[in-house]
């Protein structure tokens, strides 16, 4: 399978007559692209607002984050299962526009959305405050399911990311990148003196808009499978999840895979990356020793040496975390795992809700009850008084002047467990 | 608190708790599993009378395990 990302640098967005990028800077005709998005019954209004690095902004309740992004040559189209058909995804050539960020928002559940800054100390904590960001509000129909609004957000967010890409496709890329790995029996004949070595990509799987999805399909009604890595770079696994803001996988997390591209980049060098097993993390015990079995199973018929595991969330998921290591370990399998903690607002509490003997290689992606004090922006994107509602904020978090004290977890990635953040922990 | 109160007020406690491999991990000693974690103590997708008995059956259960004399951490998975 061969994937090539054609990377066209977006280094500012601005309204303008015509939706189009020229010289770095992408132009988007309001009118036309909430037109584009706004064939869902379910909304009653749909806004666009921009947010730039730098600007005094601050954007919540944040939903989904999404990187632009169309394909332009091989079958299928990105969000496959959305956007195009629940077709394999992974091979031809993507349009990916860097450094632009389709961000939804919106007052779905009482609790558990996330705020991007885009200036001051809140935006060391996210990656998105580095991004050019076209921020997606709508007003949804009275009365309205809530699992019905949250669909119809995440569908408009992929659609208007898609959209973008797409009014781009002709652009001339800044960057080629090209993603390629054969057969597992291919790469294992031109390899076979490198460790082998499966990722679990662990997602939460619990539904009340607890939610992954893999082609289309909520993965808490599928057991464990593999992909290709390419097939996540073009969209083969999409968030739906309205949970806790700092360790949820958002689309664009998913998209930009930090496990896989560093996998991927010691490929052929030192390790022999074999493939990708989404692992839902259930709501249920059985659920939970269903999926880390096939998880481990599958790690051993595909005959890996290694498993490099990622969370997602924090609490019930540290035990299907647990499970994973303890099977592959009794397996002969050996494990790192990938996790943040919640350690107290004083860093002193056990950092995660489970524990097993086998877990013995740890990567923290940092604590989320770390106390963060945010100043107040001149713009805010969405509904300010939100903030009481999101995990890690409460009615006292926002002051009389705008400003916010709130733990680390209710900036959106700021604990991502892929490590697709600034912060870590070190052993002391 | 489970271990607290045995610990300190020295009355027994029956944990009820989906995920069984934390209430190992914590420490308690009466364990009873728990349905899923929106709902430990019924299945509401069963309808409201087998959700009732779900329930009855799960407090029922602690209730015995309450009385039941231990020597190590125990699960009553019946």
């Amino acid at each position: 399978m061969r994937l090539e990302l054609r990377n066209v640098f977006v280094k500012d967005v601005q309204w303008g007559e015509k939706t189009e990028i020229s010289g770095g800077v992408l132009r988007i005709n309001r009118d036309e692209t909430i037109a584009a998005v706004s064939n869902d019954q379910r909304f009653v209004e749909i806004n666009l607002d921009l947010a730039k690095p730098g600007e005094s902004a601050r954007i919540i309740p944040v939903k989904d984050v999404i990187e632009p992004r169309c394909k332009v040559e091989g079958p299928g189209d990105v969000f496959p299962g959305f956007m195009g058909d629940p077709c394999t995804v992974g091979e031809g050539a993507t349009l990916v526009l860097k450094g632009c960020a389709i961000v939804t928002c919106g007052p779905i559940v009482a609790f558990q959305e996330g705020l991007i800054d885009m200036s001051g100390p809140g935006s060391r904590y996210n990656p998105f405050s580095e991004t050019n960001n076209v921020v997606l509000t709508v007003v949804p129909q009275e009365d309205i399911e809530k699992h019905a609004y949250e669909e119809a957000l995440r569908i408009a967010g992929l659609r208007l990311a898609w959209y973008l890409a797409d009014k781009c496709r002709d652009a001339e890329p800044n960057v080629k990148k090209v993603y390629e790995k054969g057969s597992i029996p291919e790469e294992n004949a031109k390899y076979p003196e490198l460790p082998k070595i499966a990722y679990f990509c662990m997602s939460i799987a619990q539904g009340l808009l607890h939610d992954t999805f893999l082609y289309g399909t909520d993965i808490k009604h599928v057991v464990p499978t593999v992909i290709h890595p390419n097939e996540k770079m073009d969209g083969a696994m999409v968030s739906g999840n309205c949970v806790s803001a700092c360790d949820k996988n958002t689309t664009y997390h998913h998209l930009n895979d930090p496990v896989i591209m560093e996998l991927y980049s010691r490929h052929g060098k030192d390790l022999n990356f074999l493939g990708v097993i989404p692992a839902p993390e259930d709501t249920r015990l059985s659920g939970k020793e269903r999926s880390t079995s096939f998880c481990a199973n599958l790690a051993k018929m595909l005959g890996a040496d290694g498993v490099v595991i990622s969370e997602e969330g924090y609490g019930n998921p540290d035990t299907d975390l647990c499970m994973n290591a303890k099977k592959c370990e009794d397996l002969g399998i050996r494990t790192v795992v990938i996790s943040d903690e919640a350690a107290g607002t004083d860093g002193k509490s056990q950092g995660l809700a489970d524990a097993t003997p086998e877990m013995t290689a740890f990567v923290s992606t940092g604590n989320v009850n770390e106390m963060v004090e945010l100043p107040a922006m001149k713009k805010v994107i969405g509904y300010p008084e939100a903030i009481s509602n999101l995990s890690g904020g409460a009615e006292e978090s926002l002051k009389p002047d705008g400003s916010l004290f709130v733990e680390l977890q209710a900036i959106i990635g700021s604990t991502n467990e892929l490590g697709f953040s600034r912060i870590g922990a070190r052993w002391i | 608190m489970v271990r607290e109160i045995e610990a300190t007020a020295g009355i027994p406690v029956v944990q009820i708790a989906t995920i069984v491999p934390i209430m190992l991990t914590v420490g308690a000693n009466r364990m009873v599993p728990g349905v899923a974690i929106p709902h430990p103590v019924g299945d509401p997708a069963e309808g409201p009378e087998a959700d009732k008995a779900v329930r009855r059956e799960i407090l029922e259960r602690a209730f015995k395990a309450i009385q039941t004399k231990i020597t190590e951490q125990t699960i009553f998975k019946s």
